[in-house]
């Protein structure tokens, strides 16, 4: 029987131990290609550092833009 | 082999001399734990050399100014972070910079500097010990992480100061009883661990509350302290729109010298 143990991250995620340099790496390249898909959620947000999020910029619509340059 | 894009990054950046210490959730592949992040995250030298060398990098590869700090020692080392974009291949990647990472002391990041220079790794990264620290965020599932580092770590004392399992601490300390004793002043829920699990698990989950309400408290004084740096910002980004990333630096220093203070008091 095998002993209980706290777990924290998925079997998957550790089995990365297993993988060649170059497997790593493949596996590394499809995960960050798939999660692109995410782009648009995180769009003004930040992983890492002191901020949060991105401000918002924002853009006169294009006829206010268009009106302010006569 | 197909390399991939934070290690070429890595490799590019110490062209010639150890600028860029790869951390974070990049630093957790390097340690074969999870992919986790989209983003790259590098621990700088806080050198005008390092610092210039990075952003010609990041201007050959097109990248733009995010929002935050100019990449520039002045507010690098009042632990503002500098943040870039730009596209490859379909592949939209995020750089993002610090010279003083979050929990670690001075002391500890001039070993880390040390030991980096030491191993004289192609692609260096964070050890163990400085990304768990750094791992201290708000964040829930950054310490899952920690969890699975601590099992990596081969100090006991280490390993008692950082895990955050309740089995693995009472094992630990059963096995270590002299180490505990010494350990358990910084660490407050190593004085639980004779008390039972359920006592020590949720000793565990205060202790990372606690550490969560921390970081969060950090971040708000940076962001209070950013508060005319945001308000300017739309302008500010019109402005370095578009310029090659020397220039946009250029612009976005001289504006920040006037609205971003370099230091920020860390209640």
């Amino acid at each position: 029987m095998s002993v209980m143990r706290d777990e924290f991250l998925s079997e998957e995620d550790l089995d990365l131990r297993n993988l060649s340099d170059e497997e790593l790496v493949a596996y590394w390249n499809q995960w960050l290609e798939q999660a692109q898909a995410t782009n648009e959620a995180d769009a003004n947000t930040y992983s890492h550092g002191v901020f949060e999020c991105e401000p918002e910029v924002r853009r006169l619509p294009h006829v206010a833009e268009f009106h302010g340059q006569r | 082999m197909r390399a991939n894009i934070y290690q070429e990054l890595t490799v590019t950046f110490n062209s010639g001399r150890l600028r860029a210490i790869l951390s974070s959730g990049q630093a957790v592949v390097m340690h074969r734990l999870a992919v986790m992040s989209k983003d790259g995250d590098w621990i700088l030298r806080e050198d005008d050399e390092a610092l210039e060398h990075v952003l010609k990098v990041l201007a050959k590869r097109g990248a733009h100014y995010r929002f935050g700090a100019p990449l520039d020692r002045r507010w690098l080392a009042g632990g503002w972070s500098s943040h870039f974009e730009f596209r490859m291949k379909g592949l939209r990647v995020r750089t993002d910079f610090v010279t003083r990472p979050p929990r670690i002391s001075g002391r500890a990041l001039e070993s880390v500097w040390m030991n980096a220079e030491a191993a004289q790794q192609e692609i260096p990264f964070t050890d163990m010990i400085t990304l768990a620290e750094m791992k201290k965020t708000n964040r829930e599932r950054d310490y899952a992480v920690i969890g699975e580092l601590a099992r990596l770590i081969k100090d006991p004392a280490d390993c008692l100061l950082l895990s955050r399992s309740a089995r693995d601490l009472i094992a630990l300390a059963q096995e270590h009883p002299e180490l505990l004793e010494r350990v358990a002043a910084r660490r407050p829920l190593l004085n639980h661990v004779r008390d039972g699990r359920d006592v020590l698990e949720a000793e565990l989950d205060a202790e990372r509350r606690e550490l969560i309400h921390t970081n969060e408290r950090r971040l708000q004084c940076y962001m209070e302290a950013a508060k005319d740096w945001v308000s300017a910002w739309p302008d500010v980004s019109a402005k370095i729109s578009g310029l090659p990333l020397g220039e946009a630096h250029n612009v976005l220093v001289a504006h920040a010298e006037t609205l971003l203070p370099f230091h920020v008091e860390v209640s």
